[in-house]
């Protein structure tokens, strides 16, 4: 699968059995529908994760394309406040395209689940990736 | 040990098949040439062209009749490293069975299924999807390979391979006319045209009439090649299957598995359909068990598999009868020639761990497609793309750098 923003092939990350795609250039992630749902497994929390996310409108951010099925992404409020992050996801909901440090910001406010199993698993996976940006920042 | 039978039976289908064939189409070509000119010439001119076509097909599925298959399937020839164990089973079978090693094909599928294709034992191959192996153990792995190697020594590969070049042909001219007459009919339909006149009307008319007998052929076809593979070939495979690994509960298990999936196969398509071990076409949700029409029940053959008391043909034909009722499938010259096999014991099993096993198919599939695994030091697992640019990578996780092997 190409990275949506630099094209070039994506690496792809396991770690207890999950899957991510992963930009080696840019640093953004890639995370399939088909993942969410497992990350979710024993959970109606991916519906309401996916559901809980508002369209963002009049960003000026520029669209970027599915990698699966290449149409344009829609740009998504993932977690609100003072901060909002904004990330894409395919209209076909094949996944969700995080930018490079997207995915850790959201991580840091702690929305993405109540039972923080994913973002133990996700933290754990790019954890360097956090720190670094976290020390940039 | 041999089933002289079933191949004597398979060479003279296929060769029936290729004169029925002939026959069909230079009818065909006889009607066309008659219907734009009334002169017996035209008709054997007809005939001509279909004699040619026919000899154009045959050529075709002798020389690559598998090929297609396996490239319609999407399969994927694969090394020994990336399943070695396919592999393994594969050269196993291929020893017990006294058959060179066929070729191997990966198809990148989830749905567990499998095929064997080829005209001869010498250029067989084997397909199986990604599906298969992630779900089935060492043992089941083994009782569909088995069951597949019976269908190359019984020589039910050279038929199937040449019915579905033949059927994919009559459905390719059922389609091409179908379609004519679709858009000429929609032509001249069109109400107030003043452009309509008798020529039009006669050339629709043609049409018409090679529509509509391919439209009643393709089915029947169809029918006559399911019929010809139908229960007796799927039982003596699975007959030839328990006696190759000599356990009849691998593929018993196997089979179970695979009726247990809800998923089609996308690659499938009516041609292919009779090929597989369990039909691969289904209802989206609906249980692969329930499909009887090209292929036996599979709770039935389960049954008869499970009933048996050893791994021999008489084994299996007593299994057959005390299961099913029915006389047995089993050649009498088999039968008279076979000896007793003992039941072998149960390999080691495998834990069960559903969100690995997908994991694992997915692994093959990245394989099967040319990625390459690498693991870093701290744990995280990398599969690299075969056209990734660099010739080193960094973990996100730990920020080791990794080279790349290409």
């Amino acid at each position: 699968m190409d990275c949506p923003l630099c094209k070039n092939p994506m690496v792809v990350l396991e770690l207890d059995c999950v899957e991510t795609d992963y930009c080696t250039d840019c640093g953004g992630i890639w995370l399939d529908a088909g993942e969410l749902e497992m990350l979710f497994a024993d959970s109606a929390q991916a519906g309401e994760l996916v559901s809980s996310f508002k369209p963002a409108e009049g960003i000026a951010e520029k669209p970027c394309r599915c990698p699966i099925c290449l149409k344009k992404m829609q740009k998504i409020i993932a977690s609100s406040g003072d901060k909002p992050v904004i990330i894409d996801r395919c209209p076909k909901e094949h996944g969700l395209w995080f930018d490079r440090g997207e995915l850790s910001q959201i991580l840091a406010k702690g929305t993405f689940d109540k039972e923080r199993k994913v973002i133990k698993l996700l933290t754990e996976m790019f954890n360097q990736n956090g720190n670094e940006e976290n020390n940039g920042n | 040990m041999l089933m002289w039978e079933q191949i004597r039976a398979n060479k003279r289908n296929s060769i029936l098949l290729l004169v029925l064939m002939a026959a069909v189409l230079s009818f065909i070509g006889w009607i066309i040439g008659m219907a734009f000119v009334s002169d017996p010439m035209a008709g054997t001119l007809g005939i001509v062209i279909a004699i040619g076509l026919w000899i154009i097909m045959v050529i075709v599925s002798f020389a690559g009749g598998d090929q297609i298959f396996l490239a319609a399937s999407k399969a994927v020839p694969v090394t020994k490293n990336v399943h070695p164990q396919l592999f393994n089973v594969v050269e196993e079978m291929a020893i017990a069975a006294q058959l060179p090693m066929p070729k191997v094909y990966i198809i990148v599928d989830p749905a567990p299924n499998a095929f064997a294709t080829g005209r001869s034992p010498q250029t067989a191959s084997i397909a199986v999807t990604a599906g298969l192996l992630g779900r089935l153990n060492r043992d089941e792995l083994q009782g569909v390979v088995a069951h597949e190697m019976s269908h190359i020594l019984h020589r039910d590969i050279l038929f199937v391979t040449l019915a579905g070049v033949m059927l994919g042909t009559i459905t390719l001219i059922s389609h091409v006319f179908l379609r004519g007459m679709f858009y000429s009919s929609m032509g001249s339909g069109r109400r107030y045209s003043s452009r309509s006149n008798s020529g039009g009307g006669q050339a629709q008319l043609v049409l018409m009439i090679i529509a509509l007998i391919a439209a009643i052929l393709a089915p029947l076809m169809a029918t006559l090649l399911y019929f010809a593979l139908s229960r007796r070939r799927e039982y003596l495979a699975d007959a030839g299957g328990a006696r190759l690994t000599r356990y009849p509960e691998g593929l018993a298990s196997a089979l179970e598995k695979i009726s247990q999936n809800t998923k089609p196969l996308a690659v499938a398509n009516k041609v292919t359909a009779p090929m597989y071990i369990a039909n691969p076409l289904q209802e989206e949700g609906m249980k692969l068990s329930d499909m009887t029409s090209t292929h036996p029940p599979i709770s039935e053959r389960i049954k008869v598999l499970r009933a048996m008391a050893g791994a021999s043909f008489a084994d299996y034909s007593n299994a057959f009868r005390k299961a099913t009722n029915h006389s047995t499938p089993i050649p009498a010259s088999a039968l008279k020639s076979d000896e007793a096999v003992d039941i072998r014991q149960a390999g080691e099993k495998k834990a069960v761990d559903v969100k690995r096993q997908s994991r694992d198919v997915g692994d093959i599939m990245w394989r099967t497609n040319g990625y390459h695994f690498l693991t870093c030091a701290c744990g995280l697992k990398m599969k690299i793309p075969p056209n990734f640019k660099s010739d080193k990578v960094k973990c996100p996780r730990c920020g080791r750098i990794s080279a790349v092997q290409s």
